[in-house]
């Protein structure tokens, strides 16, 4: 029957095609969001679910914190609930070596790793002497002291209204309109993504996920767990750290505000949605934190006076219902779909891949 | 002869994979001792967790069959309503409370007492167990092993139970102390007219104590009958020892 | 001038005791971690608003209102979401009471705006004087009723049968099942109690301060305060909450108003550090 070879020769031209709709969708889509058209045909904004490059540059930037958190807690087994405090090092050390120092951007950004990566050894530090619930709390108390030290650097050496950042240049080219900050952040968003992915398929990422599964287990097999932990937490850190301080850039000027423990919260948010220890769930998550606000703000009419009960909701307390819509998707993806978007989207695979055996 | 316990055809899964006990049919008469034998893993706590309403916890599910309580249908219903209905439990490991007193051990196994009660249910059980009276003060977690499985008992004996139901009264005990409270099962059996289905890993004790028996192996009932019966039986000792398995493998 | 910080500290202290014991209930009946104790204070609060401005209830009939009203939210709670997530990993369920107080926040926004409301009861105000301290009446209060409910509670808890069977649901869930006594109904009954206890302590700052979403961050502090006291002792809680109060106050007096905050988490990282177990906690270090 020719079913085997069909079965084993599809998978590599699919994966080609799939590959490559991608790329150009991805290229495309800072023209379609900039013009507002596609292929020349016009497009309301209600058809682009409201996005702007903005947006999706935001989105960029989140899907990298939320990829370090799902390494970090998905895939090393640690959690986290501090993890606004490596972005607030990031925005913390942009500002001391670029906007104190003036150092060139590239070396602020590898700087601001190394600063992420400190703190982060030091918050994993805790997990040397205490485990679970109490190491949770370990990481919400570092979350108050990396943000407090912020808010007393920035008082100490700027002012209330917040702390400005230069527009970034490599090189000679500033990166100044959202186009080029797509063009920036989408290949970051890219290698961070191989990259841990890689960092997973090792082996040291093979031992990190034993080591999540069952500590004692792997620590028989000769894995140092302790060693394995503030590496992770490092890495984590740095990528986070970088996010940071991208994000202090890309709005130009930050307060200490910027990183409350809600801050934190969303990206957890991310990764429950998307699927914990997933990478590409983590994309999910992202994806789906910045879509919601728009879709909300979409579905709102102008005003609230001749609208109903729901569109008086949507007009005067749309952030809150955006919260609130949020919290309450967790807390069902929580209950009914604890693997998130991708272990249902690996679900859904499976039954299809059964059903397409039996054809 | 009324049944106290009557299961017809139980059949019980774990975790939707396989049948962990198959077509089960086991009885106790009133006032009757039944013992429950088999080798580790052939499915008697299974069964004890099924009739006493503690598969949930296990993640396990009754896909058939029937238990009936002093011909009440009782399948499936959560342990704490079995407690109430007269189904008194002796699980596996003693189960006390660590932290607790020994009589306030008791009076937990007292609160389906009406309260006018509670105090003779507790002299009832000191007069039983003269070193629970003696202890009635200190921690349950400080106890020796058959310190708390005398505790156990009286636990469950206080609410005056039809049936009672004892997993593995024997296993982590000093050989001399597990003879001693047999001894006073016994004494309770024919005081008190309580039924007893007894778990028990130590076949040669539990045939001694018991009027009659069932064999498990694998999930299924592969013997029943008298104590002496049982105990006569070849089959009996290769179920147990799952040497019938073996010599069938060599002969193939 | 040490002595009103002191005392302050202490009246502030006895509400997070009461906080943080009923964060305790919760955490030694049901294992869950719940941070939307905080928020708990805030439905408090905000429960207090409505039975006193709103429906305009006499006062007695108001604290009958917020009790019964707060008891249901716990048990509501419980039975719709923590009973599902039975047996699941931590994680899934800190972030699930994490996304409650989300959802609770957004909800009490929308029902009566971003804005705090103030809140006025019929409670003493004015000061007391002793000596050189100043004690103003509503804190006087706030301390007695708070010491008022916890040692109710102790007693509920160590002398009454219901107690015993929630004592023993606490020691062991499968002991308790085997012996009869119905854990759920006992899980329900701890989470009423948790949310109660938040929910005295929300109507007292809300009129202290204001009622308004921000005081979750103040219910909040009774996390480093079950964690400093102990986390599953009862009296852990209570001295925790003192402490943090105390430590609070003084921190805001003489280091910056700030800092109290900071210093408090600081001493929750040592605490983990040095003797995570806590004050009155048993050694068991963390949940793996």
């Amino acid at each position: 029957m020719n079913t085997t070879t069909y079965s084993t020769a599809t998978p590599k031209l699919g994966a080609w095609v799939w590959l490559l709709c991608w790329t150009s969708a991805l290229v495309y889509l800072p023209t379609l969001l900039t013009e507002r058209a596609l292929f020349g045909m016009a497009l309301s904004n209600t058809q682009l679910l409201n996005l702007g490059l903005t947006q999706i540059n935001l989105m960029l930037i989140s899907m990298l914190g939320a990829l370090s958190l799902n390494y970090l807690t998905g895939c090393a087994g640690l959690i986290s609930i501090g993890h606004a405090a490596f972005f607030a090092t990031g925005a913390m050390a942009a500002a001391v070596f670029d906007t104190q120092l003036g150092w060139p951007f590239p070396c602020v950004l590898l700087a601001c790793a190394v600063a992420g990566a400190l703190v982060g050894t030091l918050a994993g530090l805790p997990s040397l002497r205490v485990r679970g619930l109490y190491f949770v709390l370990s990481t919400l108390a570092v979350h108050y002291v990396v943000t407090y030290v912020f808010l007393e650097y920035q008082f100490k050496f700027f002012d209330v209204v917040g702390i400005p950042y230069a527009t970034p240049r490599i090189g000679d080219i500033e990166i100044n309109t959202p186009v080029r900050w797509y063009a920036f952040l989408l290949p970051l968003v890219i290698l961070v993504y191989l990259g841990l992915k890689a960092s997973l398929q090792s082996r040291e990422g093979l031992a990190m996920r034993a080591m999540r599964d069952h500590e004692l287990a792997a620590t028989s097999v000769g894995v140092d767990v302790r060693i394995l932990r503030l590496k992770a937490f490092g890495l984590s850190s740095a990528i986070a750290s970088v996010a940071g301080a991208l994000f202090a850039y890309y709005l130009s000027n930050i307060t200490s505000e910027a990183f409350n423990i809600n801050f934190a919260i969303q990206f957890i948010a991310m990764i429950i949605i998307g699927g914990m220890g997933s990478l590409p769930g983590s994309l999910v998550g992202a994806a789906i934190w910045l879509l919601l606000p728009s879709i909300i703000a979409g579905l709102s009419p102008q005003s609230s006076e001749d609208a109903g009960f729901m569109g008086k909701l949507l007009v005067e307390h749309r952030a809150q219902l955006v919260q609130l819509i949020f919290s309450v998707m967790v807390i069902v993806f929580l209950i009914f779909a604890p693997s998130g978007v991708a272990g249902l989207g690996r679900s859904l695979k499976n039954r299809l891949d059964a059903w397409r055996q039996g054809l | 002869m009324s049944l106290v316990l009557d299961i017809q055809g139980l059949s019980v899964v774990y975790n939707r994979k396989g049948l962990a006990l198959e077509d089960i049919s086991l009885g106790v008469p009133k006032g009757g001792i039944v013992a429950l034998l088999g080798a580790n893993g052939a499915g008697k706590t299974t069964l004890i967790r099924a009739v006493t309403g503690l598969l949930d916890l296990h993640h396990g599910h009754i896909v058939a069959g029937q238990v009936r309580l002093s011909g009440v249908s009782v399948t499936g219903l959560p342990a704490h309503t079995l407690v109430r209905l007269g189904m008194g439990q002796v699980p596996e490991g003693r189960l006390v409370f660590k932290h607790l007193s020994v009589e306030d051990n008791l009076r937990v196994g007292a609160a389906v007492l009406p309260r006018a009660q509670v105090q003779d249910g507790l002299d009832a059980v000191y007069h039983l167990f003269p070193r629970l009276l003696e202890r009635r003060a200190q921690a349950a977690g400080w106890m020796s092993g058959g310190e708390q499985q005398m505790l156990a008992l009286g636990r469950a004996m206080i609410a005056k139970p039809k049936l009672l139901l004892v997993d593995e009264l024997s296993l982590g005990l000093a050989p001399l102390i597990v003879l001693e409270i047999y001894k006073q099962l016994r004494v309770i059996g024919e005081t008190l007219g309580t039924a007893m289905l007894v778990v028990e890993q130590n076949a040669h004790l539990a045939l001694s104590f018991a009027q009659s028996a069932y064999v498990l192996n694998q999930g299924r009932v592969v013997l029943s009958g008298t104590a002496a019966e049982v105990a006569a039986n070849p089959l009996m000792k290769s179920s147990y020892l799952g040497q019938a398995r073996a010599a069938g493998e060599s002969q193939a | 001038m040490f002595e009103q910080v002191f005392f302050s500290g202490l009246a502030l202290g006895s509400i997070y005791g009461l906080v943080a014991l009923g964060f305790t209930v919760i955490f030694k009946a049901t294992d869950v971690f719940n941070f939307a104790q905080g928020m708990f204070v805030v439905c408090g609060a905000y429960l207090a608003v409505t039975a006193i401005s709103i429906l305009q209830l006499p006062f007695a009939l108001a604290i009958v209102f917020i009790v019964v009203a707060s008891a249901l939210l716990g048990v509501l709670i419980h039975m719709t979401l923590i009973q599902p997530l039975l047996g699941r990993p931590m994680l899934s369920v800190i972030m699930l009471t994490i996304a409650l107080s989300i959802a609770l926040r957004a909800l009490i926004e929308i029902m009566f705006g971003p804005q705090g409301r103030s809140l006025t009861t019929p409670l003493p105000t004015g000061v007391l004087m002793l000596g050189s301290v100043r004690i103003s009446y509503l804190h006087l209060t706030a301390a007695l009723v708070s010491w008022a409910c916890m040692a109710g509670f102790g007693l509920f808890f160590r002398f009454t049968s219901v107690g015993l069977l929630m004592r023993a649901s606490a020691d062991s869930h499968e002991a308790a099942v085997v012996s009869g006594v119905n854990v759920n109904t006992m899980n329900r009954l701890a989470w009423a109690i948790g949310s109660t206890l938040a929910a005295v302590g929300g109507l007292f700052l809300g009129q202290l301060q204001i009622a308004s979403t921000e005081l979750e961050g103040i219910g909040l502090l009774a996390l480093p305060a079950v964690v400093i006291g102990g986390m599953q002792s009862i009296p852990g809680a209570i001295v925790g909450g003192l402490l943090v109060g105390i430590i609070e106050q003084m921190a805001a007096t003489y280091i910056s108003p700030k800092s109290s905050d900071i210093v408090i988490y600081v001493l929750l990282l040592l605490i983990l550090m040095v003797r995570p177990w806590g004050l009155f906690g048993q050694r068991e270090l963390g949940r793996v």
